[in-house]
């Protein structure tokens, strides 16, 4: 369960007063399975909530408590225990390793910690992504739309309570973004995950517990 | 796990390059052979200098008398104050009293072929001082005959100038050894003869030595004047160079073998030389490992991104660390193994070549050494582990 107490991030300081937010500086909690979309303009944070929630950041005022500890007092390797253990993540700007193939990318987050699943699994979900020919290509000479795929597979691959997606289907075509949505609400079923997950656009085809506005 | 660390290997690489990870190797190989071999050598010069099979032949002998001067003339007895002073020096291992004999004796030869004879004299010293084994240095009047120990200068001075002016034969140390002399003991009223025989030739003290027991029947029963004090005295003395030794001796006005002093000199320059390789040792070990330090940081600090990346993904500084240190830490302990092996090759062959010169040192390498290197192993662990961690924790 996320607690969010009061946040402000430096950057978005002066302009709090500007314009309401369902978020910034609000006392809110974010409880275990829910399925939360956040929906905001260019330029309101989107990225720096979900990089804060995943402890990528601390330039903020007050405090966000993850299954009830301040992620800011975490050591470097409670945050990595975290990351393997509980919380995965869809990145904007993918991060993946341009010279390993797809299928080690995705192997990397499978091996981090005790597997949840067979290797096999990567070729299952491939297959069902449509990106299983790529598998052995090096990251960085696949197509936006395929690495925003291999992202999707790396994140469901681990085990997580909750997974942060951070506009997952910005370079996937509506058939491939309804393909991933499926394997995403399958996998979060599986583990009885939550999700929270920022999208420009208006999309029906998930199910969310709550929309806000940041 | 296996997987991982495949995957780790291929996104962290040596990409600082080969030949600045073989220059390190080599200068850390040079370094720990260098502090190793130090080790080593102080080790076999402590065993020569301190093992019983040893000590005789290594350890200094000095014989020490007072200073033949106007002052002293026929006063030249060593009080039993000056033994005690003797054997209470930090510098004396042991003390032996060389014991003159105080009455007439000749020695002559029995066979007409090799005919000769002389007065002679005696000392006695204790059977620890003798440098020479496997011999039996005692005597009772049953014995068949009285051991006497010559100088070697002696045999020389009759084989090189005596047997050429009297145009007598050359004699080698095993026919002396071989012939039975008469000697003869002169008292007052009576005088008796025994057989005597030359059981060695020693270097070591320069006079006719003959077992204390042999001297002490003889000067009881035969001598001419009451008179039994210690003239000389022999120590046994690690270092005969210390220069409390020589402070002392000059202080109490007594003389010994300056030759003696002339070999502490050389062991002097040994102990330099160890020392010096040591502290050589230490220095390029201190670079090499400073090296190997700038090695891993340029390796990271090359793979700074991925490594960012890879913690970004969840993995825990404690994974880079331990891998980091799997990738660097078996090339030490390989290196460590070799140098080890290294030595012990050399320690072999040293052994085997000091052993045909009776010199006999241990053929296995030392447990210190041994400790040594584990210690060196320990010190670059730790150097290694802190180099890792200030990298992949900042």
């Amino acid at each position: 369960m996320f607690e969010l107490n009061r946040v402000i991030p430096f950057p978005l300081k002066e302009k709090m007063g500007e314009h309401k937010s369902d978020i910034w500086n609000k006392q809110i909690q974010f409880e275990p399975s829910e399925r939360i979309k956040i929906t905001a303009p260019s330029g309101t944070g989107k990225t720096t909530l979900i990089h804060q929630l995943y402890g990528l950041r601390i330039d903020y005022n007050g405090s966000i408590q993850f299954d009830g500890i301040n992620i800011k007092h975490l050591e470097a390797d409670q945050i990595a225990f975290q990351r393997q253990s509980s919380l995965s993540i869809i990145f904007q700007d993918l991060k993946l390793f341009g010279h390993l193939s797809a299928r080690e990318n995705i192997e990397l987050k499978r091996v981090l910690q005790k597997p949840f699943y067979e290797s096999s699994m990567i070729n299952e979900m491939a297959k069902r992504l449509g990106v299983y020919d790529i598998l052995d290509q090096p990251a960085g000479i696949c197509s936006f739309g395929e690495q925003q795929r291999i992202c999707i597979i790396r994140a469901l691959i681990q085990p997580f309570k909750w997974i942060l997606m951070d506009e997952p289907f910005s370079h996937l075509d509506l058939n491939n973004q309804h393909l991933a949505r499926e394997l995403i609400i399958e996998e979060c079923t599986k583990r009885n995950a939550g999700f929270m997950l920022t999208d420009l656009n208006e999309d029906n085809s998930f199910t969310y517990s709550r929309i806000l506005h940041l | 796990m296996k997987e991982l660390k495949i995957l780790l290997s291929k996104i962290i690489k040596d990409s600082s390059g080969r030949a600045k990870l073989i220059t390190a190797i080599f200068g850390l190989t040079i370094a720990i052979l260098l502090l190793l071999i130090a080790v080593q050598l102080q080790v076999n010069y402590n065993y020569l200098l301190n093992s019983k099979t040893n000590r005789d032949s290594i350890a200094d002998f000095l014989v020490i008398n007072k200073e033949v001067t106007d002052a002293t003339l026929g006063n030249t007895q060593m009080e039993n104050s000056i033994i005690k002073e003797i054997k209470s020096q930090p510098f004396t291992e042991a003390v032996g009293l060389l014991i003159p004999s105080r009455f007439k004796a000749s020695i002559e030869s029995n066979s007409t072929q090799f005919p000769f004879y002389t007065d002679i004299s005696f000392e006695s010293v204790p059977p620890d001082f003798i440098d020479l084994s496997g011999t039996n240095w005692t005597w009772n009047e049953q014995s068949p005959f009285v051991p006497i120990i010559i100088p070697t200068l002696f045999l020389d001075f009759y084989n090189f100038q005596f047997s050429l002016s009297q145009n007598l034969p050359q004699l080698t140390p095993a026919i002396v050894k071989m012939v039975l002399f008469k000697v003869t003991v002169y008292g007052k009223n009576s005088n008796r003869s025994f057989n005597g025989k030359i059981v060695g030739f020693s270097d070591r003290i320069s006079s006719m030595l003959v077992p204390t027991e042999f001297m002490n029947w003889g000067n009881n029963l035969y001598a001419t004047d009451t008179n039994t004090q210690v003239s000389r005295l022999i120590i046994r003395t690690k270092d005969p160079g210390n220069p409390e030794l020589s402070k002392f001796l000059k202080t109490n006005k007594l003389t010994t073998d300056s030759d003696k002093t002339r070999f502490s000199k050389y062991r002097k320059v040994v102990d330099i030389v160890v020392q010096l390789s040591s502290i050589i040792g230490v220095i390029l070990f201190v670079f090499s490992v400073l090296i190997f330090t700038l090695f891993i940081q340029i390796t990271i600090a090359n793979c700074k991104d991925e490594i960012k990346l890879l913690v970004i993904l969840g993995t825990s500084p404690k994974q880079l660390s331990k891998f980091l240190m799997g990738k660097f830490f078996p090339i030490y302990c390989w290196l460590v193994s070799f140098t080890v092996f290294i030595i012990m090759v050399m320690q072999y062959f040293l052994h085997r070549v000091l052993d045909t010169q009776l010199i006999f040192i241990s053929q296995l390498i030392s447990p210190i050494t041994l400790f040594v290197a584990l210690f060196i192993l320990g010190a670059i662990w730790w150097a290694n582990k802190k180099t890792i961690q200030q990298s992949v924790y900042t």
